[in-house]
């Protein structure tokens, strides 16, 4: 396997795919910012709205609308284009809200028909003092505004990470990547206890280099998008990050272990029973303590990561490949070393 | 001999040794008594939290203590007449089983001894000890198992640092959130499902070494 | 753990260039799109890190053999 070629190169277009896709697929039309975020029953105001990659200006008609839910929303009084990125955008808000409490949340949805639209969910706060859901759920649900315009192929856009967002190709895959490589290192420690073939022990050695590496790399990348989105490289608070940082230091302390011992099969032995405890304990590590704790990363606090609400599928179509693109180039790279180490191997024989 | 007659015959030959020599828990005390005197001259009052990862750091470093004395004091020949003898996972439970005992008893001192010194806040005294007992299980588990593995290299102590700490960190974390609970000033009512998973991580990694250690054991 | 030295470096410096070369004004631009330029250098250099350390190794083998 570790000398045929054809699965080393089909991690090269499946790469260039990922990135050239992952690069040049737009983000789709989104809200950053809005310049009043509470609102009173009964007031008519006015509010300027910056939107993100959007060409309003190219627009036959732009429309917006305050939204509760599908159904009960109101639709603004009139939109004006200041340009591609900005409007102003009035609204008179009803006497009573669709809800029986003092205050409720709203999205804003900003919909022309040359980008699609884009949703600035809950943000907007109308408050009021007399309550009278029935009356109010009337009013909200009468309004016109027509269907919502098709968006095209676009990534979706979220307030914090805008276009880092790419980073699940790029970030994400990097630790499915390294969990694979410990599972094959895992999986060569088995068969070396089992077979006692020292060519199992080097598998397992290059395997878990190379997810070290991968693993490294995960980090590293992380660090710079937690940089760009949570503002600091590295935060004691987020659960995630210091258990994998803590899993990599368990394997960290594979390879010191592995240099403790002079003699080749004592050495291959002992490292294959750690390696395999090392996985259980990394499994524990990854997987299920950051589900117990509060995390930043999304999908923490017993969801699982990629959930309906953080994968869109046109994510996923970059992002499944992604997986297995990097998975293979690990793959690629740890054979490489590998074959390094039998050369070195054989030649150690016959000079002996 | 079946199996569960050598784990007992090992951990009773554990025990005997262990009264004869009073070598680990007199050591063991010492230490724990000279940390806590160190911990009580420098802070007097700690509040809950403080007290909480003061009381785990203590009892963690007392257990590494405790479980690397498992397998390195065995010199090689004796060793080798246990493995010609009996079943190596009877060795590796009975030195699980002794040093859980051993773990359990030095955890209970030493939260005696830090309730005399700074205080107990413990409002919840059966989650505490239910913590205190997991604990043992877990650090016994973990760290036989690491001793086991460092015993058979030359600078075995510092390898048992280097090897045991990462993978007792989650045990640690786990237990600091259930004892926590059995403080004042927080509550959790999902702490069930805590003390599930601190017990899913004891028994995964105990599952783990059981399997592993016939290899390791073998020269 | 000499063995690390030269990836681990490389990929520090790779940090350490792009804290450098923008302050946040810069790296939050054009919506944030150079982060991820940050993050594709930072694998770029930390693969040909490992490919520094292989052929070093195999260097190393190289002059091993023709002795």
């Amino acid at each position: 396997m570790e000398n045929k070629l054809w699965w080393k190169l089909l991690c090269v277009p499946i790469l260039l795919y990922v990135i050239i896709v992952g690069l040049s697929v737009p983000l789709s039309p989104g809200i950053t910012s809005m310049s009043q975020y509470t609102a009173y029953t009964g007031q008519t105001f006015t509010v300027s709205v910056a939107t993100y990659n959007t060409f309003h200006t190219k627009a036959k008609e732009v429309k917006a609308r305050l939204r509760k839910d599908t159904s009960l929303f109101i639709a603004a009084q009139n939109v004006k284009v200041i340009d591609d990125n900005n409007i102003e955008v009035t609204f008179s808000i009803p006497t009573f809200l669709p809800s029986s409490k003092k205050q409720e949340r709203f999205s804003l949805d900003v919909d022309n028909d040359f980008d699609g639209y884009g949703t600035l969910p809950g943000k907007f706060i109308i408050k009021q003092n007399n309550i009278d859901s029935i009356v109010g759920a009337k009013v909200w649900k009468n309004t016109n505004f027509g269907n919502l315009n098709k968006r095209g192929t676009n990534f979706p856009f979220r307030g914090l990470l805008f276009e880092t967002i790419r980073n699940t190709f790029f970030h994400v895959p990097l630790w499915f990547g390294m969990l694979f490589l410990f599972l094959g290192a895992t999986w060569n420690s088995f068969m070396y206890l089992r077979t006692q073939d020292q060519d199992r022990d080097r598998r397992a050695e290059v395997m878990t280099m190379v997810g070290l590496v991968f693993g490294l790399l995960g980090i590293v990348t992380g660090m710079l998008w937690a940089k760009a989105t949570w503002g600091t490289y590295w935060t004691w608070k987020e659960i995630k990050l210091n258990m994998t940082a803590i899993a990599l230091l368990i394997y960290f302390a594979y390879f010191v272990l592995r240099n403790a011992f002079d003699d080749l099969e004592k050495r291959a032995r002992i490292a294959a029973v750690y390696n395999m405890f090392a996985f259980v304990a990394a499994l524990i590590l990854i997987n299920v303590i950051p589900r117990m704790t509060d995390s930043l990363h999304p999908g923490s606090g017993g969801n699982p990561a990629f959930g309906s609400e953080d994968m869109d599928n046109t994510l996923r179509m970059v992002f499944y490949p992604a997986i297995i693109g990097w998975t293979l180039l690990g793959f690629w790279i740890a054979t490489i070393y590998y074959r390094a180490l039998n050369i070195e191997e054989k030649y150690l024989e016959r000079e002996d | 001999m079946n199996t569960i007659q050598e784990i007992w015959f090992l951990f009773r030959k554990e025990l005997t040794l262990e009264f004869r020599q009073k070598y680990a828990i007199s050591g063991i005390l010492l230490y724990v008594f000279s940390t806590i005197f160190v911990v009580y001259t420098s802070t007097f009052d700690a509040d809950p939290k403080q007290w909480n990862i003061l009381f785990w750091i203590i009892v963690l470093f007392a257990s590494v203590n405790t479980a690397t004395k498992s397998f390195v004091q065995e010199s090689g020949s004796s060793q080798l007449y246990y493995y010609s003898l009996v079943n190596p996972v009877a060795i590796i439970i009975s030195k699980m089983l002794y040093n859980t005992l051993l773990l359990l008893v030095l955890n209970f001192l030493a939260y005696g001894v830090f309730s005399l010194v700074l205080g107990s806040p413990v409002r919840d005294f059966q989650l505490f000890f239910i913590a205190i007992f997991l604990a043992s299980l877990g650090f016994s588990i973990t760290f036989t198992f690491i001793s086991a593995i460092s015993s058979k290299a030359d600078n075995s102590a510092s390898l048992m640092a280097i090897l045991g700490f990462p993978i007792v960190i989650p045990i640690v974390m786990e237990l600091v959130k259930v004892s926590q609970n059995a403080l004042p000033g927080s509550f959790d009512s999902a702490i069930n499902e805590d003390i599930m998973i601190l017990l899913a991580i004891d028994l995964l990694l105990g599952g783990a070494a059981l399997m592993l250690f016939p290899f390791l054991w073998r020269d | 753990m000499k063995k690390f030295l030269i990836v681990l470096f490389s990929i520090l410096w790779t940090v350490d260039l792009s804290a450098q070369t923008g302050n946040l004004d810069f790296m939050h631009s054009t919506g944030k799109i150079y982060v991820v330029i940050a993050v594709l250098v930072a694998i770029f250099f930390g693969i040909i890190g490992f490919l520094v350390y292989l052929e070093r190794k195999l260097t190393k083998l190289e002059s091993l053999i023709e002795d």
